[in-house]
């Protein structure tokens, strides 16, 4: 039962935010300083994730393949469709819930104990809205960008690790990548990628507006927030897979 | 002018305020007062419409607040100025940018307008030049009341509403707060009704008090009677403070 409520809720809010904006200006302001803080401030980590994740892949391929009937090619492209299908998309995704997800979530929950919403509100100023919608706008425009990012330094961090610890060769290695590449997997995990982002600014961003009290509840629906940010998020991913890849 | 008139409020099994019935008159500072718990909040917050009310009626002028459809009440709510017992102010924004939130939000001003309006607006206030970068973590509690007055004015609004707006400063600070207000309120003819349980602020500035026990109006009148009265509910409300104990004792 408090389940249907709160998806009412958060529907009845997702309302509010798609209302129409006082002043667009002031909108369009906020949302680039969103893009700033939520979408390019999170690049150096999503670098050096993917680069990491790559180059652990890259070892784990070749080992598990280090059979001779397997042809080399296929570490660099079981790396690239696991970049590619999985970890750029969901797996970045579900980090992101904790970087971004939290982010917003204390911050429009401390805006919320410290009467900084109801002063918005008394202003006639449409809170959900002016608050949330930039932040959803700037994730989903953001998370794309940070797609192709991971992918690139992945493959890039496979590169590097893979010929520095020996296990692979670089032509071999680029071979693999470019070996029965379908174009597909990239549209597909784009649009992974935009639903995400919604969900990781909007679920969030809920918990965080409809908090009540002080600190410590501004803590507690942070950690709800990621905890059912990642679910939905693992949830669209089999929904997703299952209508758009098989 | 702000008049409510039988209003009844409930949080699901409690009633919180039982038919309440009152005149605001513009010009004077009117407080609320009460002990914690005692409806304060709720009818302030009912007055601006951020609680739906079970019953009765609010007018603003000739507005009735509950038959106005929402799209009125967000027009109307730019006449209206509120000073929150924290201040609000927006964290991510300078104290000038604060002040001019709602100018760049609702008017078609220049940026010349605007810089001059805020400019007069923390000039009323008291706040110094040298402040205006500042952001609210850097100011002191009673610096941050005073932009959280300018912002209050910067629309230049006919109702203001003050919810404990010196708690947590020290007396002498509260009663700078005080009487800012009050000088405030008879410069732009506002409706101010502040929300309060500082005895000294009753004294210092309440030309119309609203004592609420339980969610019901016990008492009204102005701080010339207000150490005379007969009402016991007050008199245990007021004198629960020695110091008022004793200034009534050597007044009669």
């Amino acid at each position: 039962m408090k389940f249907f409520f709160h998806v009412g809720k958060y529907f009845k809010l997702l309302a509010r935010v798609f209302g129409r904006p006082e002043k667009h200006k002031m909108y369009v302001r906020q949302l680039f300083h969103e893009i700033d803080s939520l979408g390019v401030n999170s690049v150096w980590i999503v670098i050096i994730i993917s680069v990491f994740i790559g180059g652990i892949m890259t070892i784990q391929f070749a080992y598990s393949m280090s059979n001779p009937i397997y042809p080399h090619t296929l570490v660099g492209l079981g790396t690239r469709d696991t970049l590619i299908l999985e970890f750029s998309s969901t797996i970045l995704a579900l980090i992101m819930a904790g970087k971004i997800g939290s982010n917003i979530t204390s911050e429009i929950g401390t805006m919320r104990v410290t009467e900084q919403i109801d002063s918005l509100e008394i202003m006639g100023v449409n809170s959900a809205s002016y608050l949330i919608l930039p932040k959803i706008v700037a994730v989903v425009f953001i998370f794309p960008f940070l797609f192709i990012i991971s992918v690139f330094f992945g493959l890039l961090g496979g590169l590097v690790t893979g010929s520095i610890a020996g296990v692979i060769t670089i032509p071999h290695y680029i071979d693999g990548i470019q070996w029965l590449f379908y174009p597909y997997y990239v549209t597909f995990s784009l649009i992974k990628s935009v639903v995400f982002g919604f969900i990781v600014a909007s679920v969030p961003a809920y918990y965080g507006y409809y908090v009540q009290g002080g600190a410590l509840e501004v803590g507690t629906a942070s950690t709800k927030a990621v905890v059912n940010t990642n679910i939905l998020i693992l949830l669209f991913d089999l929904i997703l897979t299952r209508l758009l890849l098989t | 002018m702000i008049e409510v008139k039988n209003i009844y409020k409930s949080f699901e099994e409690t009633t919180v305020l039982t038919d309440v019935s009152t005149r605001f008159e513009p010009g004077i500072t009117n407080l609320i007062i009460g002990r914690s718990g005692s409806g304060k909040t709720v009818l302030l917050k009912s007055i601006l419409g951020l609680y739906e009310i079970d019953q009765g009626e609010i007018w603003y002028d000739d507005r009735n607040l509950v038959e106005m459809p929402e799209k009125e009440r967000k027009l109307m709510r730019r006449e209206v100025g509120m000073v929150f017992q924290g201040g609000a102010l927006f964290d991510s924004l300078s104290v000038a940018a604060n002040v001019k939130f709602p100018l760049d939000m609702f008017t078609a001003m220049t940026s010349k307008e605007k810089q001059k309006r805020v400019e007069f607006c923390l000039d009323h206030v008291n706040i110094e030049t040298q402040a205006f970068q500042l952001f609210p973590s850097e100011i002191s509690g009673g610096m941050q009341k005073r932009v959280a007055i300018a912002r209050a004015i910067a629309l230049n609004p006919k109702y203001l509403f003050c919810d404990e707006p010196n708690s947590g400063l020290d007396p002498e600070t509260a009663t700078v707060i005080d009487k800012l207000i009050q000088s405030l309120t008879k410069e732009f003819n506002m409706t101010t009704i502040i929300n309060t349980h500082d005895m000294n602020s009753v004294i210092e500035i309440g030309e119309s008090v609203l004592f609420i026990s339980k969610g019901e109006v016990c008492w009204q009148g102005t701080n010339k009677d207000i150490l005379h009265t007969k009402n016991e509910k007050l008199n245990d409300f007021i004198f629960a403070n020695k110091l008022y104990a004793q200034m009534r004792k050597e007044q009669s």
